[in-house]
């Protein structure tokens, strides 16, 4: 699904990743953990395409090169939702939204685009301020719209599609957290490909299906939840006391920390 | 919404339309036939019913005129909001960002040193040398602007607009320099160029920047969809399927074309390309989908009126263009000032 091999990554001769080699397979739900500053962004935008690596070739997403897909073909299957969504964009909710649809229709929108968009903020739960202007939105509220472009973007017949989603639960209440993860765990369910930036360890735990764990732009370990969230592993990367014990509901690790 | 964008550009056509009649009657000549048909027939036909002088005041000074103020203001308003999609920010038009005053400083440059230079290069390309000069002015500076004042897709707006002030300045130093060096008739130009006027309208003219206008408008005034999903960033724009990097080129390009043309044509016309987006903003927030082809009837609009405004509101003299475009333009730069305050 996406293979790739050797990622380095240099900043002004700084060196954020290492020799990074990641592979995918349809129907994971990748999530990358670590402190601030492991490369896990740098990470998630190199595998996006949205920079050259050190060796841009080594990246295959369903053993193409992205510079062998056509730019609508890629945007069909594959997408990404940002950290650092801009913060004036003066239109509608709606008119944001439907900018997921773009690759679609070529100025008039159709109606499956219109549905889809629909669809997508009832999703996200968005509906109720599609007439609402963007710029008069919190800030959960305006990461819930975006979040709802690119599930809108990826709402169509392809198979094994793949989305790229750094942090998206920054500054979500509780519900939505969990309603965002559920949309997305139903989407690698049905066949497609989620790669994740998370902060929150537990909520990773519970909803991974494989857990890569970066310090200092290298991999420290990429497996299962239950062996990378092991006590002594995590209080080593995060340089901080803690406790692994099993969930009481769902048998997952539940990590406590500063025990 | 497809069907809600032809009705306005319907419209604004329709109205486009009256303000052309509107134009062709206002001015110190009076027509003896004041039905539009007779004085159409009448040329056509060329059965003498239409005396020369009525011909050549319809033919040679006020039509070409009007289909010039048609053009120009077009070209200035869709380069306007071709930046302002580009830098993401209602303040960038070519005037703020110094293009204008890189264009007018190449062609005054010209003006006065032509002479020298016009020896050494091929006779074909004496006429169109204002022109190409002005283009290279306009590109020169855009480039620089973008250079200095964005950094990783992100554009800096105060070092945006103080770059344009940098290079506007520039621009007066020289051409200070350069009034100071004139020959009289020299004068007369470089003072043509500062004002901005339509005054120099001929047919070639017309020719030249229509043809201009139709290839940049192949390729930017479809743009509304990329511009739009610029909004979001460059990187966010690209996983729409958003050549990005190639869009930015063409409206570089294009946009540099048309102003530097406008320039050599009339001179600088201040503000166009920041009133017109600014009054469509207005209706349709920031949808270039509604604003960009709007833009490109608007501009005419407005132009046509100022210009018509221009020559017969004070006969049998005419008011410098860009003094009434500066006029509306200045309030306009303030408010969006204000209203962006928080923002720089």
């Amino acid at each position: 699904m996406l293979e790739a091999q050797n990622i380095s990554y240099a900043h002004r001769k700084f060196s954020i990743l290492e020799d990074i080699d990641v592979s995918v397979n349809p129907g994971e739900l990748l999530v990358i953990v670590g402190p601030n500053g492991a490369g896990k962004s740098t990470l998630l935008s190199v595998l996006a395409n949205e920079m050259a690596a050190a060796d841009k070739d080594t990246i295959y997403f369903k053993k193409k090169t992205f510079k062998e897909w056509s730019n609508r073909d890629l945007a069909h299957s594959k997408a990404k939702f940002s950290q650092s969504n801009s913060a004036d964009i003066p239109l509608s909710v709606q008119e944001v939204v439907l900018m997921g649809r773009y690759p679609y229709f070529s100025s008039v929108p159709q109606k499956a685009d219109i549905d889809a968009a629909f669809t997508a903020m009832e999703e996200t739960d968005v509906a109720a301020l599609a007439s609402r202007d963007y710029n008069s939105l919190s800030g959960g509220e305006k990461q819930r719209v975006h979040l709802a472009r690119v599930l809108a973007q990826l709402d169509n017949e392809v198979e094994n599609k793949l989305v790229f989603l750094d942090e998206p639960l920054n500054n979500l209440d509780v519900l939505h957290q969990h309603r965002i993860l559920h949309t997305i765990k139903k989407f690698t369910q049905r066949g497609n490909t989620a790669v994740m930036v998370l902060h929150d360890l537990n909520l990773a735990g519970q909803f991974a299906d494989r857990v890569m764990l970066l310090k200092k732009g290298r991999i420290v370990a990429h497996d299962v939840p239950a062996n990378v969230f092991t006590r002594e592993i995590i209080s080593r990367v995060y340089n901080f006391p803690c406790t692994i014990c099993a969930n009481p509901l769902n048998h997952n690790p539940l990590i406590i920390f500063g025990t | 919404m497809q069907n809600r964008l032809s009705l306005y550009l319907l419209f604004s056509f329709l109205l486009l339309a009256v303000l052309v009649a509107w134009s062709m009657y206002s001015g110190v000549f009076v027509f003896e036939k004041h039905s539009f048909l007779e004085i159409f027939s009448g040329l056509i036909n060329n059965d003498g019913s239409i005396d020369a002088s009525e011909r050549f005041v319809l033919m040679d000074l006020r039509l070409p005129r009007i289909v010039m103020a048609i053009l120009i203001g077009s070209a200035l308003s869709v380069s306007g909001t071709c930046l302002q999609g580009m830098f993401r920010n209602p303040l960038a038009s070519p005037d703020l960002l110094g293009i204008t005053a890189g264009a007018s400083l190449f062609a005054a440059i010209t003006i006065v040193l032509g002479s020298y230079i016009k020896p050494y290069i091929p006779e074909a390309l004496h006429y169109s040398l204002l022109s190409i000069m002005a283009f290279a002015g306009a590109l020169i500076t855009m480039v620089m602007v973008y250079r200095i004042s964005t950094r990783n897709g992100r554009t800096n707006v105060v070092m945006m607009l103080l770059s344009g002030v940098a290079i506007t300045a520039i621009g007066f130093a020289v051409m200070g320099l350069l009034i100071y060096f004139a020959k009289d008739e020299e004068l007369r130009d470089l003072t043509f160029w500062n004002l901005g006027s339509l005054a120099g309208a001929t047919w070639t003219k017309c020719a030249i920047l229509a043809v201009v206008i139709a290839v940049a408008y192949s390729m930017l005034i479809n743009k509304g969809k990329a511009l739009n999903a610029m909004m979001l960033g460059e990187h966010d724009a690209q996983h729409l399927g958003i050549p990005v990097e190639r869009i930015k080129k063409q409206i570089v390009i294009l946009t540099a074309l048309m102003v530097g043309t406008t320039v050599a044509f009339a001179g600088t016309i201040t503000f166009l390309g920041l009133i017109v987006p600014y009054i469509l903003r207005l209706i349709f927030k920031s949808n270039y989908h509604f604003i960009l082809p709007l833009a490109a009837v608007w501009g005419s609009v407005l132009l046509l009126t100022a210009d018509t405004i221009s020559r017969t509101i004070a006969p049998p003299s005419e008011i410098p263009i860009g003094v009434l475009t500066a006029f509306m333009g200045a309030p306009i730069f303030m408010i969006i000032l204000i209203k962006n305050r928080n923002q720089m």
